[in-house]
């Protein structure tokens, strides 16, 4: 097999490398800011240089040829090379900043270098804590600066499109962005304007980076050259958590991470996944932490005499089961929700079964046209396949506004039908609408009894995207009813684990006073006497696994070592991405 | 090694003919001979490899400054595939000191369109471009009358002389970057692109111009292909110098009586060049130094030119490089603080800004000289100096960054007196 040195030690590869990749693999490291393992090699940094030398062998014995100490020769590249772009070879004799003193000089050089014009102020910038070119300075750079002429000044605070903050000192001219916008998103949006150390990148004159990709840019630029509008200045990186979970927004699944800080989602990015986004997430997917923190539901809802108010839990679940009891069981309409997670969908099912209701029935939010075969789907709902494999009826507006007409109780999970426009108000007149809903909205206005539930990111549930791929979710935020401290699946933070309850930052508020889907039916089912414990999530799914078929074999466990599990579609399940 | 003979020599390129540019003219002087004669002698040419053979046999070293055999790089292109190959010819000459090429444009276009259309037959090229420097608007316009007519005699364009050969020739114009004249940024920037230099490789015969087979040729180097036809490699060869023969254009710009474009052999002696060919220098001054090859090539104090002649391999021994041959001459009174400041500020201005050491060295290099020239650096800004140029030196994609910090290192090496009396001188504390 063929062999190369690198550092001393020998590796045997298969396969096609570069060099900077295969020596990331070996878990090892070459600091470096322009490549990206999605993108083409530019390789303009300049700071991955390694040494790299190739064993001479003998043309003649095709054997090694060996110098007076019996070593073998190497003949070294006169220059040191990039290894980003160098393809690994057989015989290839490898020198990083490890073992070279060369080495270590030409990137403390090239650092020295790119900090010359580099504003250097970490302190009111975004990316300080997270920032490559930060991180490897401290690592690889020179201690100090030669430069003690003027720096070279460019353009700051630029808006360069709705979500996009551009400061073009900070730019060390890498070109992942422009890169971004012509390899990745394909709108060729963003170019390098000027020359020399002027440069910076830049929309075409009156035009928007209104790309719906343009906040990868911000993920990916190695400095605060680009910064996100929205999270500018919000939050210090080392304040969060990061805690992983899945996009919600469309039906891709986009693998993200959501960064909260006291229990509110303050940012949300991708997180890599080569089956499903790679490293990369739509601008709306983004925009959803809001989502989690804004409009919320906390405290369950009722109606008295004509008005909404505030209630108990208490007189939450006797009204659930007053409501139930009373209602002729064929009356009964039980709506599953296709943005409801497997786990949500599934005890409300195993509720209705109990009961001898109806299978519940679900109405996809799918809209043609919307995606763009890509990250974005036509499908707005993250687990439409998820109900699908649970064997919920499917309904169109036309049926689903029959089955409403037949009924006298509707119990509605999390799909907000009269906002979307499948119903109108005029269909539930005389109905008793019943929804678990996580925000306000029109529906939920309408709803005689709303029973709050968590979000995706205040419970670990399952959903299944457009490709049949199932994958969960991890609590990120904490409700009244949770703690980090307890949970272990949780993140803590710094703040999190040294700070107190007492602390000036916490506020209560932002902890929701709301329940899962199945511990609030675990309860009202213990009220009616009924056998259904559905404890959490994890549990929930093992159950699932045993009996439905479509998922057999998942667990959580798997889901986290396989990055998500592709299951089995029917094709005439399958939605179009 | 015997001197050239210089004296007797006739010039091929741009000899001394009234309206050579006009295309009657041309032909009337047994132009476009070569050209037909590769297309249709077939005693003499058994196809396009005779050809590229015949070249490389000539050993036509690049004149755009790399100085490789022409002939060796045409024989690299890639057997044909049927897709599309080029050819692109570099005109964008931008360095300072160098204008030799605009030369052949004003006074003898047709014998590079010639040196091209052979070069485009032996490589089995169906399209050549043609990329002048912006900044030359009259001599593009030149080209692009003087290609209409070679087309208008069926020289160009399909089936030319009757044979199945075609060939389209196109003039393409620069912006005004002087790194569009590194070859893989021009074809960026024919391609319509920003002009950034590739990494190569692949080299520009395996993908080139829009990742097709591409060859790229200088102007003058094109230019002396017709004479290699007519005459022989043996005639190229036995002119000028041993490893670097032929004729070439020389430019000499700077204080001397007679600036101008010279055709003659290579190998001249540095000084004849100077005080036989140019004139001697201006108002009888002293000669101080030369740039012996455009500005990116190492400077050479008067005291190192003894014997010098203009070849790779003399300029070599002195620490110094042929480049594109467009001498500098500086006499006595010239400030090297100032000289050096120019060179710096022009590599800053024009440095593309892809690679780290180029764009932030060149700028670097430019505000400490600007200190120094106004009287404000210190003698160990010049130790500086000489660090940031090997903080540069073959660490990025293309040579710019070479010739920017070339020019710095030696031009502080040779002259380095001068520098340090520009300095404040350094106070140390007595220990």
């Amino acid at each position: 097999m063929p062999e190369v040195i690198i550092d001393g030690k020998s590796y045997t590869y298969e396969g096609q490398y570069k060099l900077l990749q295969f020596i990331q693999d070996l878990g090892k490291e070459v600091p470096f800011f322009c490549y990206h393992p999605s993108m083409s090699i530019p390789a303009n940094c300049r700071q991955c240089m390694v040494k790299v030398g190739q064993y001479i062998i003998d043309r003649e014995s095709g054997e090694h040829q060996l110098d007076e100490k019996g070593e073998r020769v190497i003949r070294w590249f006169p220059k040191l090379q990039t290894a980003c772009n160098i393809d690994v070879a057989d015989g290839m004799v490898v020198h990083t900043q490890e073992t070279d003193e060369l080495v270590r000089r030409a990137q403390k050089d090239n650092l020295e270098l790119i900090l010359i014009n580099h504003p250097l102020d970490c302190p009111i910038c975004d990316q300080a804590g997270e920032c490559p070119l930060q991180i490897q300075t401290y690592k690889y750079g020179p201690e100090g600066s030669r430069f003690e002429v003027k720096k070279v000044h460019k353009p700051k605070r630029i808006q360069l499109g709705p979500r996009v903050v551009l400061d073009a000192e900070r730019c060390i001219n890498c070109t992942r962005c422009t890169r971004f916008t012509e390899e990745i998103s394909k709108t060729h949006q963003l170019t390098i304007t000027r020359r020399g150390d002027k440069n910076y990148p830049t929309t075409a004159p009156g035009l928007e980076f209104d790309d719906p990709y343009s906040l990868n840019t911000v993920d990916i630029c190695p400095v605060g050259a680009l910064t996100s509008a929205d999270f500018r200045f919000k939050a210090r990186v080392w304040e969060m958590n990061q805690t992983p979970g899945i996009d919600i927004t469309n039906g891709k699944g986009c693998n993200i991470d959501l960064w909260t800080r006291d229990n509110l989602v303050l940012r949300i990015t991708p997180r890599f996944n080569k089956d499903v986004n790679g490293h990369w997430m739509p601008d709306k997917g983004r925009e959803a932490y809001r989502l989690f923190n804004e409009n919320r539901i906390s405290r369950p809802l009722q109606i008295l005499d004509s008005e909404q108010i505030l209630s108990s839990w208490n007189n939450a679940i006797a009204t659930f089961n007053e409501q139930v009891e009373e209602a002729n069981k064929k009356e009964i309409l039980v709506i599953g929700s296709a943005h409801a997670s497997v786990e949500e969908n599934y005890s409300l099912a195993r509720f209705s079964n109990l009961l001898g209701l109806n299978q519940p029935v679900f109405v996809p939010h799918i809209i043609e046209g919307t995606g763009d075969g890509f990250l974005i789907t036509d499908d707005q709902a993250p687990n439409t396949n998820g109900c699908r494999l649970l064997g919920f009826t499917e309904l169109d507006q036309k049926s689903i506004k029959k089955a409403v007409k037949k009924a006298s109780l509707v119990i509605l999970l999390s799909d907000h039908l009269l906002d979307r426009g499948v119903l109108s108000p005029g269909d539930l007149d005389g109905k008793f609408l019943i929804t678990f809903a996580t925000n306000h909205s029109d529906t939920t206005k309408r709803a005689d009894l709303v029973i709050p539930i968590t979000t995706a990111a205040e419970h670990a549930a399952s959903y299944v995207n457009v490709d049949g791929r199932i994958q969960r979710t991890i609590r990120a935020k904490e409700t009244k009813y949770t703690n980090r401290r307890l949970d272990l699946e949780m993140s803590e933070g710094r703040l999190d684990r040294y700070g107190t309850n007492f602390d000036n930052w916490v506020t209560e508020e932002n902890k929701i006073d709301c329940v899962p889907v199945w511990s609030f039916i675990s309860q009202a089912a213990g009220a009616q006497d009924l056998d259904l414990v559905l404890n959490e999530g994890r549990e929930i799914m093992d159950e699932i696994a045993s009996v439905l078929e479509p998922f057999e074999g998942v667990s959580y466990h798997l889901m986290d070592e396989q990055s998500g599990i592709r299951l089995h579609l029917d094709t005439k399940e399958k939605t179009k991405t | 090694m015997s001197t050239v003979d210089w004296k007797n020599y006739e010039p091929v390129l741009i000899p001394d003919i009234k309206d050579l540019n006009k295309i009657d003219v041309y032909i009337k002087q047994g132009g476009y001979k070569a050209f037909e004669s590769v297309l249709k002698d077939k005693n003499k040419w058994s196809g396009p490899k005779s050809v590229v053979n015949e070249v490389k046999e000539a050993n036509i070293r690049g004149r755009g400054g790399a100085g490789f055999n022409a002939g060796l790089k045409w024989s690299f292109m890639p057997p044909v595939d049927g897709g599309p190959r080029y050819l692109a010819c570099n005109g964008d000459e931008s360095e300072p000191g160098t204008f030799k090429d605009r030369k052949i444009f004003e006074y003898n276009p047709h014998v590079f369109i010639e040196g091209a259309l052979i070069a485009a037959y032996a490589m089995e090229i169906t399209t050549i471009y043609v990329y002048i420097r912006g900044e030359y608007r009259a001599y593009i316009q030149m080209m692009e009358k003087a290609i209409s007519d070679s087309y208008e005699k069926g020289f160009i364009g399909k089936n030319i002389l009757g044979t199945d050969f075609s060939v389209d020739f196109y003039v393409h114009s620069g912006a005004g970057a002087y790194i569009c004249g590194e070859e893989t940024s021009m074809l960026e920037s024919l391609e319509g692109k920003r002009g950034y230099p590739r990494v190569k490789p692949p080299f520009p015969a395996q993908k080139g111009l829009w990742g097709r087979p591409t060859t790229i040729n200088n102007i003058e180097t094109l230019a002396h292909v017709p004479a290699v036809i007519n005459r022989g490699a043996v005639w190229f060869k036995n002119i000028g110098a041993e490893n670097h023969p032929g004729p070439i254009l020389y430019g000499i710009s700077g204080h001397v009586n007679k600036p101008g474009v010279y055709e003659l052999p290579t190998g001249v002696p540095v000084l004849d060049l100077i005080y036989d060919v140019a004139g001697g220098m201006r108002n009888g001054k002293k000669l101080k130094a030369v740039i012996p090859g455009g500005s990116s090539t190492p400077v050479l104090r008067a005291d190192q030119l003894d014997g010098i002649t203009m070849d790779s391999d003399s300029l070599r021994t002195v620490g110094s490089m042929l480049g594109t041959a467009g001498m500098v001459v500086m006499d006595e009174d010239t400030d090297m603080v100032d000289v050096l400041w120019r060179i710096a500020h022009f590599y800053h201005h024009e440095s593309c800004g892809q690679c780290t050491p180029c764009r932030e060295g060149t700028g670097w290099l430019e505000k400490i000289l600007l200190k120094i020239k106004n009287g404000e650096g210190e003698v160990r800004d010049l130790d500086l100096l000489l660090d940031i140029t090997t903080q540069m030196e073959g660490r990025t994609i293309c040579a710019l960054a070479d010739a920017a910090a070339w020019p710095v290192r030696f031009t502080i090496n040779r002259f380095r007196d001068e520098f340090e009396a520009r300095c404040k001188k350094s106070v140390y504390a007595l220990a």
